[in-house]
């Protein structure tokens, strides 16, 4: 008896490993070539490195050369007053990295929000509906009366809050919302980019947003996945294109939660930057820039050789999972004509 | 009149049944929407992780209530490539083979993560990475080898106590036999024991590894106890006598014990756990020459045994082969519950027999000061023992 129940063990114990024998069975078809190790397999691929599958809902591309200036319309005193109208939303549910589905809170649909575009001494009026099923406000960086801040005048779901503020200093600044728990809102997604441009024009560069971002999308407090732009890995599969001896201006923004710092590493050149760009002389010349959450920075840099360069978080994990990214440097000029302008508006 | 009382009896037994399967169809059945309330979530098992050739195989299988898809791999919380195959979506219950392109290194400590479409992250921790074992003749001679080095030879040991246990006077024997009580206590404690501690460890809580123990305990001591009355009722025509049916049952029982125990060592190799694996091999070899004196104590007034005392040793000691080679190249978590838990029923059928045979014996009252003595004794020895483990 005692041998029936062996056999029965040793049957039990195959079909356990009946996956691996069945598929032993079968002729490969796929070559799976990543960081230079290569497999054989009959199954599917999950590379969320190098993705190439169908786009996601959020094009990284399209964020990081939209600005968005408002409508414009000049008030009698010759101040251009900009006008934004954003609604949050907590219901969306959002595939952030291939197959991962996450529950994105949003400004105007989207993690970031429209990055907020304007001159010094503009008027900023936002028009600002809450859509959600919480309370949500906007908190601006930069200065503005107390009643402006977002902060104290809580917006209730279904409730409307007009932002009214000059927009001052010049800067890369940050929005977001400020309602308790804080950590919550940011993490899920309510944030963006707020810039003032000086009165007197920037010179003339290829300008790029950054958001450096996470998603903690098991909610256990630490980040599942970093990105510039929301995407995990999205610039190792859609690199950069830029030309070369083309000045580049970058403006990072670091909104990332549950990890103190985050930082910022350029290959293959080196950077000026302008520490929230409040300032016109550069603060130092370097390829590392380290961030704390809330921090911003310009960076001008230009690429003297053709080729791929990576940029990423030099916190290896962060880059590990997701926040790593390359500019693809060309010969040509390629300029993109494209840049989405609403200056035109006026 | 009989056709329609059959009828009848059909019809009681299986209407109820029919009416049953209404209600759980209306309950849960596709369509249904009165069961849909509270938040669904999906849930992965990491049951097995393998080392090979510039690959790290990850054995994962559904254990949650739906459906559900794997979108990322990952060692030590770092985003890797991976293949999935059939592929990369599990139904209910199903498994699916993870390999993910990675150069371990070997005697390190790895943790493999894998996450589902909602964005959660389960994980498995490996506390030495080893290459798996590939099962080649020279592997399966070593492991056979060891299975009888832990197995066999310590019970052949243990059966020459014999001649010891024969010159005792009856007071001697009683204390013996309860000595053997004792030792077999400790066995199955130690087999229900090990059992909980593998469905803790190993076994997704789906599976109710817990249960699965008792269930287990209880229906193999009532299946070997039906087997051992069936053999002693018939003891009674043959020259198999009752003493010889008593340790023909100890030993199966210690059997599947000896089974429970090659799964561990072999498991131990398996993983790469040299230190532990040696442990485990002295330990069970000194622990199992006491498995000898039980089979030997019931027969100690008999004569002429020696053949049917070696076939005694070696179905009590042999399944330790079994044992390594099961555990040493596809260790299953349920192989070893449904084993360890076996042999704990099993050994409390011969306790109860032990038990009944000392009673019948004499007159005098059961728990006397050798019983008691001797029961003691064998679980402080067995509790000894075990620490070398």
């Amino acid at each position: 008896m005692i041998y029936i129940l062996m056999i029965i063990a040793s049957l039990s114990t195959m079909y356990f490993v009946i996956p691996e024998v069945t598929n032993a069975a079968e002729e490969p078809r796929t070559f799976l070539t990543h960081t230079g190790l290569v497999i054989k397999t009959t199954g599917e691929v999950i590379d969320p490195i190098g993705y190439s599958g169908e786009p996601l809902e959020f094009n990284p591309d399209e964020f990081m050369r939209n600005f968005d200036y408002g409508i414009v319309t000049e008030l009698d005193d010759g101040t251009v007053l900009r006008e934004f109208y954003i609604t949050a939303r907590d219901d969306q549910i959002m595939e952030i990295s291939p197959g991962v589905h996450y529950n994105v809170w949003t400004f105007n649909g989207s993690v970031p929000g429209p990055t907020i575009r304007a001159t010094e001494g503009d008027l900023i009026r936002i028009h600002f509906t809450n859509d959600g099923s919480k309370a949500h406000t906007m908190h601006f960086h930069g200065k503005h009366k107390a009643e402006m801040d977002g902060v104290f005048e809580i917006v209730g779901p279904g409730g409307k809050f007009t932002y009214e503020f000059y927009a001052d200093p010049v800067g890369l600044h940050l929005y977001h919302c400020h309602v308790h728990p804080v950590e919550e809102h940011i993490t899920h997604g309510l944030y963006g980019v707020y810039i003032v441009d000086p009165k007197e024009p920037r010179e003339s560069a290829e300008e790029l947003v950054f958001v450096l971002n996470g998603m903690d999308t098991d909610y256990d407090g630490e980040n599942n996945f970093y990105a510039a732009n929301t995407i995990p890995f999205y610039y190792q599969h859609h690199p950069i294109e830029i030309s070369k001896n083309q000045l580049i201006r970058a403006y990072v923004v670091n909104i990332l939660e549950f990890d103190s710092i985050n930082n910022f590493h350029l290959h293959g050149t080196l950077f000026h930057h302008f520490p929230a760009g409040t300032d016109t002389v550069p603060s130092g010349f370097n390829d590392m820039l380290t961030m704390s959450q809330g921090d911003r920075q310009i960076l001008e840099f230009e690429y003297e050789y053709p080729g791929l360069y990576m940029f990423h978080a030099h916190v290896t994990e962060f880059s590990e999972k997701g926040w790593v990214s390359s500019f693809l440097v060309t010969e040509q000029n390629n300029i993109h004509s494209d840049v989405i302008d609403n200056d035109s508006d006026i | 009149m009989i056709q329609t009382s059959k009828y009848r009896i059909v019809v009681s037994a299986v209407a109820p049944i029919i009416l049953l399967v209404i209600m759980v169809a209306f309950l849960v059945g596709p369509g249904s929407t009165f069961l849909q309330f509270g938040v669904i979530v999906p849930e992965i098992y990491l049951e097995k992780i393998d080392f090979v050739d510039s690959e790290i195989q990850v054995t994962v299988r559904n254990t949650g209530p739906i459906d559900t898809n794997i979108v990322v791999a990952d060692v030590n919380d770092r985003i890797q490539p991976a293949a999935i195959e059939p592929d990369n979506h599990l139904t209910r219950f199903e498994t699916a083979l993870v390999r993910i392109p990675y150069d371990w290194n070997e005697g390190q400590p790895y943790t493999i993560g894998l996450t589902t479409d909602d964005g959660t992250r389960f994980e498995k921790h490996v506390d030495v990475a080893f290459p798996a074992l590939v099962p080649d003749l020279e592997l399966i001679g070593f492991l056979g080898l060891i299975g009888v080095l832990v197995g066999i030879v310590p019970i052949m040991i243990g059966l020459l106590w014999l001649p010891f246990i024969r010159r005792l006077g009856e007071n001697g024997l009683r204390f013996f036999l309860a000595f053997t009580i004792g030792l077999l206590l400790f066995l199955a404690a130690d087999a229900i024991e090990e059992s909980l501690e593998i469905s803790q460890e190993h076994l997704s809580d789906v599976f109710n590894g817990k249960l699965l123990t008792f269930t287990c305990v209880i229906l193999s001591f009532l299946g070997l106890y039906l087997v051992g009355n069936q053999l002693i009722k018939r003891s009674q025509f043959s020259k198999f006598s009752k003493t010889m049916t008593i340790s023909l049952m100890i030993a199966i029982g210690i059997g599947f014990h000896n089974f429970g125990e090659g799964l561990a060592v072999g498991a131990a190799i398996g993983l790469g756990q040299v230190a532990l694996g040696t442990f485990l091999i002295v330990g069970f070899a000194l622990h199992n020459t006491t498995e000898g004196l039980a089979i030997a104590a019931p027969l100690s007034r008999k004569k002429g045994i020696i053949s049917k005392l070696i076939m005694f040793g070696l179905i009590a000691g042999s399944p330790a082969i079994f044992g390594t080679w099961i555990g040493g190249f596809s260790f299953s978590p349920f192989t070893a519950i449904i084993f360890l838990s076996i042999g704990a029923g099993a050994i409390f059928q011969v306790i109860l027999s032990l038990i009944n045979y000392i009673r019948n014996e004499s007159e005098i009252p059961f728990l006397n000061i050798y019983v008691i003595s001797g029961i003691s004794l064998g679980i402080v020895v067995m509790y000894i023992t075990s620490i070398f483990i």
